[in-house]
């Protein structure tokens, strides 16, 4: 079985902004909305919500591609893809704020912030670490705990495609899924 | 199948890992006579400023190269032999191959100075060069830089950063001024103008080094002066290695020239990185771009063309970002002037602004290049945009007022009429 990640279905996606919100929670210090907001260095989302096809909100992520043009660009070799299985990370203490991985990106999820685990550098490259963390601990990303609408949904790939098959057979024959 | 890859840099460490990967049984020899580990060349800047120890280079253990199964010799390649299928050494053995990547890279374009001690001259492009500027530098010395490129600019900041004072000698009217265009480069001269230690003169070059005593330079400028400094460095840009190629039987040009799946003029000979002549993304025309985003993507799109994995080259594009005084210098595209005579251009904001300042170059209406300062956070989108040649229609008027948000970059074709129609 394939390891579970976050699939987007922007149809259902309604722009609430929830999952920002939550995304930068995760990764505050803190781990607290209430203290999250006073920490010195404010923690910033890792998924964005951006104008999408017919003027739809589109949550846009990081796709953790395999090959990385973002790793490929990365000259201090601080994408790393040896912290978690399949997920490309941003190493803080190796990021020198060049620029280039956001310039290789062709989704543009990567930006540039002080983080709380660099302080001394001016702006490090953030993009989304698939709450790793979280999900070794037995949860699921920030994201799709604060997304209502089911518009994120942490799923294996394969068993999706197969709900999603049933679904629309249901929808063609009447079949129930 | 054997794999010789000549050159173990940015696109010759991207060819082994994907030859690994596409051949895993493949025999894998690496020829370069740099030892050591493995490092980023480009991060000799951020050592020479401080921000980086010099172990900090450093992206990889010994042991990189026995993991990925690869064969390394410690020499140099003098000469190829094509025709034979040879690679020569400068041992005189000749190495055998079923399929050959050139990824020797280029050399510093040397500055054209006389004088007595004109090889006193430092370049900046890897390991050696650092550790011969390191050498001489002097904290509260002089120091003359050559060239206002983006190598001159990182060595003028970091020898600020040494405690030595510079002046930065620009032979065009301001620094930059081809990375960017003439506005930012005025306001980074203007900065530089004013940043304690730096001495900028500009439409000026050398003409000769001498010895100026006690082991000091002395710098025969063309406009009459002298100058005498402890250290003399010249970012003047970089030539293709192409020069030991000269009797392969190889296409050669400017670079090595290469078709649209990296493969030179012999069939079992590959190209990739500084000294590849391969089609430019945004112009179409072959050409060199020097960066390292380009070399890595070649060396992995040139290991699956070896390995029999048809693998088309979708193009090099030029970008760039570096800090400049607090804020980020970008380019994407086509931004040189020489590159852009007769396209249309837009200027957004202002260097010193608020949202920074943003240069878009048109041509026919179509999106080739972008330059700016300060455009960091939509730097993805305006990449983005660039790589597919917005329409300049596209783009709704009330975003030149309010760059910001970066969405009509970035939305997909035939989004934005409909919002400007709004």
């Amino acid at each position: 079985m394939l390891k579970k990640t976050v699939i987007v279905r922007p149809e259902r996606c309604v722009g609430c902004m929830q999952c920002m919100i939550r995304c930068a929670e995760a990764h505050s210090r803190t781990k607290s909305l209430a203290s999250a907001i006073r920490e010195d260095i404010l923690a910033k989302p890792r998924i964005h919500i951006s104008v999408g096809p017919e003027l739809k909100p589109f949550p846009n992520k990081c796709r953790h591609c395999e090959p990385a043009p973002c790793q490929e660009a990365c000259m201090p070799w601080a994408i790393r893809s040896d912290i978690a299985e399949g997920l490309k990370i941003v190493d803080p203490a190796r990021c020198i704020g060049c620029g280039m991985c956001a310039m290789a990106c062709p989704y543009y999820v990567i930006r540039y912030h002080r983080a709380p685990d660099a302080p001394e550098r001016p702006a490090v490259a953030v993009k989304c670490d698939g709450c790793y963390e979280r999900v070794e601990a037995g949860g699921v990303p920030a994201c799709v705990e604060a997304c209502k609408t089911g518009a994120l949904t942490f799923e294996e790939v394969n068993l999706y495609i197969k709900q999603s098959e049933r679904r629309l057979a249901g929808a063609v024959y009447g079949v129930k899924a | 199948m054997r794999y010789v890859v000549a050159g173990l840099h940015a696109a010759g460490r991207s060819a082994c890992a994907w030859l690994r990967k596409a051949d895993p049984t493949a025999e894998i020899i690496g020829v370069d006579p740099a030892g050591g580990p493995l490092y980023s060349r480009p991060l000799i800047s951020y050592v020479l400023s401080g921000e980086m120890p010099l172990e900090g280079m450093t992206v990889a253990g010994e042991d990189y190269w026995s993991r990925l199964g690869v064969t390394l010799v410690r020499e140099r390649a003098v000469s190829l032999d094509a025709g034979r299928a040879r690679l020569v050494l400068d041992s005189g053995r000749e190495l055998p191959y079923d399929r050959l990547l050139l990824a020797c890279g280029a050399r510093p374009r040397k500055a054209q100075t006389g004088g007595e001690k004109a090889g006193e001259l430092c370049y900046f492009r890897g390991k050696a060069d650092l550790a011969r500027i390191l050498e001489r530098v002097r904290p509260g010395g002089a120091a003359a830089v050559l060239g206002g490129g983006l190598v001159g600019f990182k060595l003028t900041m970091g020898l600020i950063k040494r405690g030595m004072s510079v002046t930065l000698l620009v032979t065009s009217p301001h620094p930059l001024s081809l990375n960017v265009d003439e506005r930012a480069g005025a306001w980074v001269g203007e900065k530089l103008a004013n940043a304690p230690n730096v001495t900028l003169k500009t439409s000026v070059s050398v003409t000769r080094l001498d010895d100026a005593g006690n082991g000091r330079l002395r710098l025969a400028l063309d406009d009459g002066e002298t100058l005498d400094v402890d250290l003399a460095a010249a970012g003047k840009g970089v030539v293709p290695e192409t020069g030991w190629l000269a009797d392969s039987g190889l296409a050669l040009r400017y670079g090595v020239v290469t078709d649209g799946f990296l493969r030179s003029s012999d069939e079992r000979v590959f190209a990739a990185g500084d000294l590849a002549e391969a089609p430019d993304a945004v112009s179409g025309a072959p050409g060199v771009n020097a960066v390292w985003p380009v070399a890595v993507e070649q060396g992995r799109v040139a290991a699956c063309n070896m390995a029999g994995v048809r693998t088309p080259y979708a193009g090099s594009m030029a970008m760039n970002a570096i800090p400049v005084f607090g804020t980020h210098m970008v380019s994407v595209g086509a931004v040189n002037p020489r590159l852009t005579v007769g396209c249309d251009f837009e200027e957004i904001g202002d260097p010193g602004g608020k949202y920074g300042y943003l240069k878009l170059v048109f041509r026919e209406g179509r999106l080739i290049g972008a330059a700016g300062l300060g455009a960091a956070p939509r730097l993805g989108e305006l990449a983005f945009a660039v790589k597919r040649g917005l329409g300049r229609k596209q783009v709704p008027d009330w975003w030149f007022r309010n760059p910001k948000n970066a969405a009509p970059l970035a939305a997909p074709y035939g989004f934005i009429p409909r919002l400007a129609a709004r």
